[in-house]
């Protein structure tokens, strides 16, 4: 399958470059790829030069999907509740420790490594949907 | 006693925790993983009321210690870690 091959070259320019820890998380990364390559992204995804024809706006659906059940998840909320991009995590329930974990859960779910300051600005699941973008991105 | 130090600010408080998660992330015991989250977590949360800035300073010294020896006990467990993972690391 065109996508494994191509997730496969990406972990092993990412192991070349950083330690094996990071082999963990790129394992972490090839289980989601493999999840949405149902849909038309992976092209996108899987290109490992930087991305030229990335237009520079918001996060995709997926993510803010994503950030949304992993947000869920951390702060126990029913199945039916309202969390779309523009909820804030204070409005959800969540303090700083929550919010704290759930920046974890990000970076554990999509394998990416956010800098102190960038975590503590994020405040709604947009801003966390747009950082990871940009991380993911980058790499 | 001499100058009162002033107590942690938010910012360093929440540093310490992520530090905290960071470094359970590093085990790669599955069990001393999660009980080094599960802990941290339950820390903070208890001592999260606290207002009385000699026990802050307190709290957060306690914390810092204690991540001293996570770190320290990564570095240890990574030179000594068991062959055969625990089948809560198998994701299928």
């Amino acid at each position: 399958m065109a996508s494994i091959t191509g997730s496969s070259s990406l972990m092993a320019s990412l192991s070349c470059n950083k330690l094996t820890q990071t082999l963990t998380r790129a394992y972490n990364f090839n289980v989601v790829s493999v999840a949405v390559s149902g849909k038309s992204f992976p092209s996108l995804k899987l290109s490992s030069a930087p991305s030229r024809f990335r237009v520079s706006c918001a996060a995709t659906p997926e993510t803010v999907d994503k950030v949304c059940s992993i947000v869920r998840k951390q702060l126990a909320l029913p199945e039916d509740s309202a969390v779309t991009g523009e909820s804030k995590f204070a409005s959800l329930g969540a303090d700083s420790l929550d919010t704290v974990e759930i920046v974890m859960g990000l970076e554990e779910e999509f394998g990416i490594s956010v800098e102190e300051e960038s975590a503590q600005t994020i405040a709604t699941v947009q801003d966390a949907a747009d950082l990871i973008e940009k991380l993911i991105s980058k790499n | 006693m001499a100058t009162a130090v002033p107590p942690p600010s938010r910012k360093e408080i929440l540093s310490l925790f992520r530090s905290f998660l960071r470094s359970a992330r590093t085990f790669s015991d599955y069990n001393i993983r999660e009980y080094t989250k599960r802990r941290a977590i339950d820390a903070f949360h208890h001592n999260k009321t606290l207002s009385n800035p000699s026990s802050v300073s307190a709290a957060f010294s306690d914390g810092k210690y204690q991540l001293h020896v996570a770190k320290r006990q990564a570095l240890v467990y990574s030179i000594y870690s068991p062959t055969v993972k625990s089948i809560m690391d198998i994701n299928y």
